[in-house]
């Protein structure tokens, strides 16, 4: 049988009016888990586990497999299309890849295009599903042989790219940005060093072993920051409320997201398939990559549509290239696809390389059914655009304590511990004055992600080739990044020094 | 405040429950109204390796066996081959019998290691019963130049900077003292074999089949799926008589001339602070685990072999290994 007799009959299986409705339950739930910020995609999926083997205990093995799995997927990328909303509108990320929507989504919100935002990060993260979709369904073998093929040379070369890309996310001044990133990388350090085994500035603190949580210190930097901000400065006394405009985006700014999206999709799609990068990269990679080609790179930070477009699409494209290596090899590539292989498990359903051979059925009815899905997520999303735009007309003294409320209650979902608890508080001070200041924060979140990656796979690679760093330039596909990274940093200095204008090494 | 205060209530309503529960004199002989809440499984690692898929299984069955009414689910913590999770779980949940968590013997040799030792061990728990036996697999890809471990061997002891030797775990733990140990029997220095870790035995075979690793140890139940689709070979197992199944013509190490073998236990801990009333309904129901068709099916789909000790009988049996396992890394110069 080839691929398109397969995908049939994975339609035929999806389009079953009970899987249609598991996989509409999947996106509504996963819509509602990316718009509350603490319950991610990861604890959403794991805590539907139980409740869909309840669901689906009356059907036979295979079939109630495929329905599980069809439920649980719809509640990862549903999850992947929520996440934005409360990034846009109350500045507050509610998952780790929706941190850089921050940047530009929630300018665009105080400017009243909350809903244009909405809707493009609607519209990007449906063709962005597609195109992954798509992807999967073409390109999932081969690509599955790349992947594995990226080893530690390869990754470290790419986070290295990644990190002199930095440049993207700087405000005024370049030396504040690298300052940010450093601070990051330092963070990064605390807790148990995976590759050793060694405790590292933990100070015999067991609390600290399992280094600083992520989502905390974006959500306290980033929302908390920002309602200091507006305390302290007393903006809320201005009785200036944000209007929404309207509520889809104009034809201009379709015409501006267009190649951001189909940037984002491409970019978001090959990130996801290595294991272990993510959505999170996916999105800053694709923010950066837009504000570097852009002709008017200083609007990013500003609300540019673009800066919406992009990470939205690339996040959710990651989500769909995460399940290449999950349903060919068996290897998950994210906590959340983690978590769905072992619901897979749980029905006697081994994902691994012998997955579409021995269970055809539930492969392509997954697949099947993400299409599906996808577009029950544009439907249902674009009607929500309207009213979750309203929350942005809430008065600042009502909304405000939402979005501290907001905070600690999704910091403490994810953690359980009132540690988390001050950190938040105390990033959310750090974020105020760093913004005072104007630090950027976005480089100290992305070095967070990209400091242990960077240097467990260094060492990796290192101890490979017995300590020769000739390793990273002897892989091709290594040696060209750290080209393309070398590249990045020495042009623009170049045509500075040739009397050109450049935005990026323009200093405060 | 309304944590302490929602937890004041719960005990004062579990007290009201085991109150009322004597007072209508209970004859079902359950042990108060344990357990009452959903039962986290914690598996040390991530998603994919042995210990994940422990958690997995015996949730899975627990559930499926009505053996456990309460919804039990696994998490994964990752990190430091387990001592991250046994920090956390000795610092925050050592009264919380509402965490369990699968181990095997990195519990034993992250305590006895020098370099990235955990301060806790066992001890800081309660064993409560010993489920399966594993053994470690020395594997390679399928299209690999290595035919047999005593080609591996050679090739390590003419140069050790040739081979890449790759595991799940950092070194000093579990993957690395199979990995090396082979090695180590065979006469090479085991410190000069190149180690390198990846966070969990999915990572390493994913470094395998992508080339970026040449053998790699791990054990048998990780293996087994890949070795089925003909994606890799397993050269060695660790047991001492040969294994049925899928494992029928892999020759243990002591068929191929090398003296060693090492038994994976699994077991199910629970925290130190453990009522007696709470010990019991898991050594209860644990062992109708293990006497179940469910849980020998499920054996069977993963290659586990059973070996059930009770709580007392694995204490003891954990004393003993530890003292094995003290020898072996103080023989690598990497005890504490």
């Amino acid at each position: 049988m080839s691929v398109l007799n397969f995908l049939a009959d994975g339609f035929s299986s999806a389009l079953q009016w009970h899987n249609l409705l598991f996989a509409f339950i999947g996106v509504l739930i996963g819509t509602a888990v990316g718009v509350l910020p603490g319950i991610g995609p990861m604890s959403g999926v794991a805590l539907l586990i139980p409740v869909t083997a309840t669901m689906t205990g009356g059907q036979d093995p295979a079939s109630a497999a495929t329905s599980a799995i069809i439920l649980l997927a719809g509640v990862y990328y549903g999850a992947m299309y929520g996440g934005s909303t409360t990034s846009i509108l109350l500045n507050t990320p509610g998952e780790s890849s929706s941190v850089v929507t921050t940047l530009d989504g929630y300018q665009m919100a105080r400017q009243g295009r909350a809903g244009a935002a909405l809707s493009i990060s609607a519209i990007g993260s449906f063709a962005a599903g597609i195109f992954s979709l798509l992807a999967l369904v073409l390109l999932a073998e081969p690509l599955s042989n790349l992947a594995i093929k990226f080893g530690p040379a390869e990754y470290f070369s790419l986070m290295l790219l990644g990190l002199a890309a930095v440049s993207g996310l700087a405000g005024k001044s370049m030396t504040k940005a690298l300052i940010m990133t450093v601070m990051g990388l330092l963070l990064a350090t605390i807790g148990m060093d995976n590759v050793s085994g060694v405790a590292r500035f933990t100070y015999d603190f067991p609390i600290l072993y399992g280094g600083l949580e992520f989502l905390t210190i974006a959500v306290g930097l980033f929302a908390l920051g920002e309602v200091f901000k507006t305390i302290i400065n007393r903006e809320y006394q201005a009785g200036e409320i944000a209007k929404v405009g309207r509520v889809l985006p104009t034809r201009q700014d379709l015409k501006a997201s267009a190649g951001p999206i189909a940037r984002g999709s491409v970019l978001g799609f090959f990130i996801g398939v290595l294991p272990g990068a993510g959505a999170t990269l996916a999105s800053f990679f694709s923010y950066i990559i837009e504000k570097k080609i852009s002709k008017n790179p200083a609007k990013f930070g500003k609300g540019a549509i673009e800066g919406v477009a992009a990470p939205e699409s690339a996040n959710n494209a990651a989500s769909g290239g995460a399940m290449v290596p999950l349903l060919t090899l068996g290897i998950p590539g994210s906590g959340t696809t983690a978590i769905l292989m072992g619901a897979l498990i749980m029905y006697n359903v081994q994902p691994g390389p012998l997955l579409f051979a021995d269970h055809p059925e539930v492969a392509w009815g997954l697949i099947a059914s993400m299409f599906i899905g996808n577009l029950m997520l544009l439907i249902l999303n674009m009607p929500l655009v309207k009213v979750f735009a309203k929350i942005i007309e809430t008065p600042p003294r009502y909304l405000l304590p939402i979005i501290i409320a907001i905070s600690v209650f999704g910091v403490y979902a994810v953690q359980y511990t009132t540690f988390d608890l001050l950190l938040l508080i105390g990033c959310g001070i750090a974020g105020y004055f760093l913004t005072k200041n104007d630090y950027p924060l976005a480089p100290l979140v992305l070095g967070l992600v990209l400091g242990p990656m960077i240097e467990n796979n260094m060492r990796r690679a290192l101890t490979g080739s017995n300590g020769d760093f000739s390793v990273f330039l002897a892989k091709p596909l290594s040696a060209a990044f750290l080209l393309v990274a070398v590249l990045w940093l020495v042009v623009p200095l170049l045509l500075k020094m040739r009397g050109k204008k450049v935005l990026v090494n323009e200093e405060a | 405040m309304a944590f302490k205060n929602w937890k004041l209530k719960m005990g004062l309503l579990t007290i009201a429950a085991s109150v009322t529960l004597t007072a209508c004199g209970d004859a079902g002989g359950k042990s108060g109204d344990y357990p009452s809440k959903a039962i986290v499984v914690v598996a040390p690692s991530g998603a994919g390796g042995g210990w994940d898929k422990t958690a997995r299984s015996l949730t899975k069955v627990l559930s499926e066996a009505k053996l456990v009414d309460q919804t039990m689910t696994v998490e994964n913590k990752p990190g430091g081959g387990g001592a991250v999770f046994l920090a956390e779980y000795v610092a925050q949940d050592k009264k919380n019998p509402y965490k369990l968590f699968v181990s095997s013997p990195p519990i034993l040799i992250n305590n006895l290691k020098k370099e990235g030792n955990s301060p806790y061990g066992y001890k800081d728990t309660t064993p409560l019963a010993q489920l399966t036996k594993d053994y470690g697999a020395i594997v390679v890809k399928a299209d690999s130049k290595y035919a047999d471990i005593n080609a591996v061997m050679n090739d390590l002891k003419a140069d050790p900077t040739k081979v890449t030797v790759a595991g799940g775990s950092s070194p000093g733990s579990m993957d690395h003292l199979i990995s090396v140990l082979p090695a180590y029997k065979f006469g090479v220095d085991p410190k000069s074999v190149k180690y390198v870790s990846y966070d969990g035995g999915g990572e390493a075979i994913a470094a395998l089949l992508g080339n970026n690793a040449d053998v790699i140890g791990t054990d048998i139940s990780s293996a087994a799926e890949y070795l089925k689709a003909g994606k890799v070979r397993v050269l060695a197992v660790t047991s001492a008589e040969r294994l049925s199944g899928d494992f029928k013509d892999v020759p243990t190490l002591k068929e191929s001339g090398i003296d060693a073998e090492f038994t994976i236990w699994r077991g199910v801990f629970g925290p130190k602070e453990i009522s007696d009333d709470e010990k019991a309904y898991w050594e209860k129901t644990l062992k109708s685990l293990n006497d179940s068709e469910e849980w020998k099916k499920e054996l069977q789909a993963n290659a586990w072999e059973p070996e059930f000790r009770a709580s007392a009988d694995f204490t003891k049996f954990l004393e003993d290994q530890e003292v094995l396992i003290k020898d072996m890394l103080t023989a690598l110069g990497m005890a504490k």
